[in-house]
């Protein structure tokens, strides 16, 4: 699910992160507003997400008429996950978009390539370890996603229950020993994934700075 | 020709710019911060500049008019001041991406002697290299002008020499030219005219030889030379080149002997001793007769231009201008040392 969800905001997230760069000061308030799910209470945006899937809204009731039905199954943890690792992964692309130079673009652009062009044959290629490191970045928080899942996924095992729900029932059921291997489980996972996601962001400084 | 009647708010003044270009080079001269790099950038299209810039009638800017090309519609190169290759890409693609012309790439890797870096990365360049791939990737894209930055202000001697070689190629391929440079002597190396700028204001203009002799202007006055034509003799250490202006200069033979001629040298305008009469017995090489056809004075020091009939900017205390009682008309004889001579490039 965490897989699924983060394949699901890649695209999505570089071409907010592209355009936003390209705005400059206006992409701030997609910034800003990108940066939300972060800082906002996890159930916050769990309970934004099930107003909008109930089917009293406008999109719950389309979405019940078109035979979509999204809370309380998988689909509801990978949306769950999608919002709430999307700023993370968001974030990550700025910065490494941002920290290509700007002038190899604008070059680009003189040597008579296209905005987009540009963007794809030299500011891409220069940033991927960057954007790469994004990607495990949320990946790792899609892993650990709780509160905004259990609000509009339920905690169904096997069916939406996510490593962080797992976790909790094991040690709501006083089972704490299958608790412990899941928590040692997760470490592992995001300890290897983050270790990577710092190399990549160092090996991009290094060679922007060369 | 080029016409510019530009406004662009800078972070410490208004670059205002209203000048017309029709020279093959022409130089942007002006202390650091003087909004000239705002300047080229405006022409290239990566600064979004207030009214009016066009080359031979194609409009580029007219805000008045709604009209502001993308750089990519353009058709300027531009070589920045590090060059800014791209740095995943190996010399033959960053050149490649001016253009895929592939008799192009060919004449341009053979004049620019490229031909042995191509597989090389950016990052394992000198920074005269850098120059030259920067200028090839320019020129793949058949500019109809070229912008460049500070060409020389990164490249120590004697690559300095090599870079203003090919740029004099680049030159007599008659692509007009406009570079940046806080240097006067590098301007006067390269240009035929030249723009002062300060504050982001024009402060001058006209052409480089007569913009540049004055101190004022210049700060500190270079006499500039484009020499040819060597004759070299190891045994007395000297070389003989000949002026632009037909002026033979006796020049120092090891600093210029792996030199590929013509190259430009420069020496200082208080670097040359002046008399009133001819020397009998002296140690430098270059004497000149010549009258004073310019005298100015200010505290403490007087700037002639001497036409020999080549103008030389000579400074001289106004003691010694006193002494030898100089005025416009004055009879007088120069020496140039030989080892007072730098070498441009």
């Amino acid at each position: 699910m965490a897989a699924i969800s983060t394949v699901c905001i890649a695209p999505v997230a570089l071409v907010l992160a592209a355009w936003s760069w390209r705005a400059g000061a206006k992409g701030l308030a997609l910034d800003a507003l990108a940066a939300l799910p972060l800082v906002v209470p996890p159930t916050a945006v769990g309970f934004v997400l099930l107003e909008i899937l109930s089917r009293r809204s406008v999109i719950g009731a389309f979405l019940e008429r078109i035979g979509v039905e999204v809370l309380f199954t998988p689909k509801a943890v990978v949306l769950a996950c999608a919002v709430m690792s999307f700023p993370l992964m968001f974030t990550a692309f700025r910065v490494a978009i941002e920290t290509t130079d700007r002038r190899y673009f604008d070059v680009a652009r003189t040597l008579g390539a296209s905005p987009f062009r540009a963007f794809v044959r030299v500011t891409l290629p220069l940033a991927w370890r960057g954007l790469l490191s994004g990607v495990l970045l949320a990946f790792c928080r899609a892993l650990g996603e709780f509160g905004a899942t259990i609000l509009i996924a339920g905690n169904i095992p096997g069916r939406t229950q996510t490593m962080a729900l797992a976790i909790y029932d094991r040690v709501q059921n006083g089972n704490d020993h299958e608790a412990a291997v899941l928590v040692a489980l997760v470490v592992g996972i995001a300890w290897v994934l983050v270790s990577i996601s710092s190399i990549l962001i160092m090996k991009q400084r290094r060679r922007l700075d060369a | 020709m080029i016409e510019i009647d530009i406004r662009l708010p800078l972070a410490h003044f208004m670059l205002e710019v209203r000048c017309a270009l029709s020279a093959n080079v022409t130089a942007i001269v002006g202390p650091s911060g003087a909004g000239k790099t705002s300047l080229i950038e405006s022409i290239a299209g990566l600064r979004r500049a207030h009214g009016r810039i066009a080359i031979d009638n194609a409009v580029l800017v007219d805000t008045g008019q709604g009209i502001d090309l993308p750089p990519e519609r353009r058709s300027i190169g531009y070589v920045p001041q590090d060059a800014a290759l791209f740095p995943h890409l190996s010399v033959r693609d960053n050149i490649r991406f001016g253009g895929a012309d592939s008799d192009r790439f060919d004449s341009l890797v053979a004049a620019l002697e490229l031909a042995a870096i191509l597989s090389r990365t950016p990052a394992s360049l000198s920074g005269g290299e850098r120059q030259r791939v920067a200028l090839a990737r320019a020129l793949m894209t058949r500019p109809r002008l070229l912008l460049l930055d500070e060409p020389l202000a990164s490249i120590d001697q004697p690559l300095r020499e090599r870079i203003l070689l090919y740029l004099r190629r680049v030159r007599d391929l008659g692509i007009p030219m406009i570079y940046v440079t806080h240097q006067p002597f590098e301007a006067l190396a390269l240009s035929s005219w030249c723009v002062v700028l300060r504050n982001g204001a024009i402060a001058a203009a006209g052409p480089s030889r007569s913009v540049l002799a004055d101190p004022d202007v210049a700060g500190s006055v270079d006499n500039v030379f484009e020499v040819s034509h060597p004759m070299h003799d190891r045994e007395l250490g000297i070389t003989r080149a000949t002026t632009t202006d037909g002026l033979t200069l006796v020049l120092p033979y090891d600093q210029v002997a792996e030199a590929r001629f013509p190259i430009v040298v420069r020496i200082r305008a208080d670097d040359i001793v002046v008399f009133g009469e001819k020397p009998a017995s002296i140690s430098s090489r270059n004497i000149f007769e010549g009258t004073v056809s310019s005298l100015r004075a200010s505290e403490g020091i007087a700037d002639l231009i001497v036409t020999t009939p080549a103008p030389l900017t000579v400074r001289i205390t106004r003691a010694a201008a006193h002494d030898l009682s100089l005025r416009v008309g004055s009879r007088v004889w120069l020496a140039l040392r030989s080892r007072a001579f730098r070498i441009v490039g």
